[in-house]
């Protein structure tokens, strides 16, 4: 088969990805710890920020540690707060 | 000399002098001189494996990327330029090295189409192949266009997202990706500029790819899609070529550099239809 791309135009697109049964950080699962721990029966837990985002706690402390001037959420870039609720 | 035109000016000195600066501290940014010892996180292989397999599974058009069997760090890119540009089938070819830590930093990322540091494809991509973009965290002056604004690196961002915004600054009128460039400095620069990178990408982004006269290490998975890619696009660039002939002998000053390239679209002719038949009769023997 041959295929013939005949048209196309660059545009930027930044596709989010899904949030809701994946962290957004490592991309693995809830149901499973995140990747840096090794057995499975390692405490992971998963902490919400304000946003309502999700992630496992190992995953975001990285994250906000590596950020010195604005913490932000990695999925929709508002100021990190955990939720404590 | 308008009070715009002396700030663009100046604007440009700065950039000038900002960029031979921070070739100093090349290893910043560049994945073939960076010298981090191998030691990825479990989460950065993971998040390398995954976003290898979203690039396999989802592949955004004119975007092919593959990993590398030995090193989980380095991704090789090849970006085709979209149609109505004027990197309009041109080959641009990027390597990709993530650090220890991705994605909690960018992966460091250079171009490799550059007819080995000679041309400067883009006010973004320098011909050294740096590329001077929010995203990779190698520009962090104010954000000029809505692409810089919003895409600053974060680990919601992937492989296929980075390549995308890279190939977004491929487009019709790359002048005005410079920054404080919402202007034309001189009536017509646009153009002008539109009129060099036109021929370079036939010349280096086509032609030069194809024949890999830099001698680049390109994966060959790249270099398959290369040659085919070539053979579907041959009449379309033919048929740019054909339109710019009138043209032949005469130079266009870049806008940036002020240097003169001479545009010599009667000798890419002979170059565009003798690569044609070699490929052509390979392919033939091939089937
Ligand atoms: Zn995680
Ligand atoms: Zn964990
Ligand atoms: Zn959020």
């Amino acid at each position: 088969m041959k295929v013939i791309i005949k048209n196309w135009t660059g545009v930027a697109t930044w596709k989010w990805i899904a949030n809701d049964d994946n962290c957004g950080i490592c991309r693995m699962p809830f149901d499973g710890c995140c990747p840096d721990c090794k057995l499975p029966g390692d405490d992971c837990p998963l902490v919400w920020g304000e946003c309502s985002h999700c992630f496992h706690m190992h995953c975001i402390m990285k994250w906000l540690q590596s950020q010195q001037v604005n913490q932000q959420c990695p999925m929709c870039r508002q100021e990190w707060k955990f939720n404590n609720k | 000399m308008s009070l715009q035109i002396i700030i663009n000016f100046t604007l440009t000195r700065i950039r000038a002098n900002m960029s031979k600066g921070d070739e100093n501290s090349y290893f910043y940014w560049d994945p073939l001189n960076d010298h981090e010892a191998d030691s990825l996180t479990n989460t950065a292989m993971a998040r390398i494996k995954k976003d290898l397999m979203t690039l396999y599974t989802d592949t955004p058009p004119g975007i092919f990327a593959v990993g590398d069997e030995k090193n989980l760090k380095f991704i090789y890119a090849l970006i085709i330029g979209p149609m109505n540009t004027p990197y309009q089938g041109g080959f641009f070819y990027f390597v990709l090295k993530c650090p220890n830590d991705y994605p909690i930093q960018p992966p460091r990322m250079k171009l490799l189409t550059t007819d080995g540091g000679r041309v400067r494809f883009n006010p973004n991509l320098y011909e050294t192949g740096k590329i001077c973009v929010s995203i990779l965290g190698t520009w962090t002056g104010p954000a000029w266009s809505p692409a810089q604004q919003i895409s600053t690196w974060s680990p919601a961002q992937q492989i296929s997202s980075l390549l995308l915004t890279i190939q977004s600054l491929l487009n019709e009128k790359p002048y005005y990706n410079e920054p404080g460039f919402d202007k034309e400095m001189v009536p017509g620069d646009s153009d002008r500029y539109n009129e060099i990178i036109t021929y370079q990408t036939l010349r280096v982004a086509v032609c030069g790819m194809v024949e890999n006269d830099c001698g680049l290490n390109i994966p060959e998975s790249l270099q398959n899609i290369i040659k085919q890619s070539f053979l579907n696009f041959y009449e379309e660039y033919l048929l740019t070529i054909e339109s710019k002939l009138h043209l032949s002998g005469t130079s266009v000053v870049d806008p940036f550099t002020s240097v003169a390239i001479k545009l010599d679209y009667a000798e890419l002719r002979n170059r565009l239809v003798s690569i044609h038949s070699r490929l052509s009769a390979s392919k033939s023997q091939e089937e």
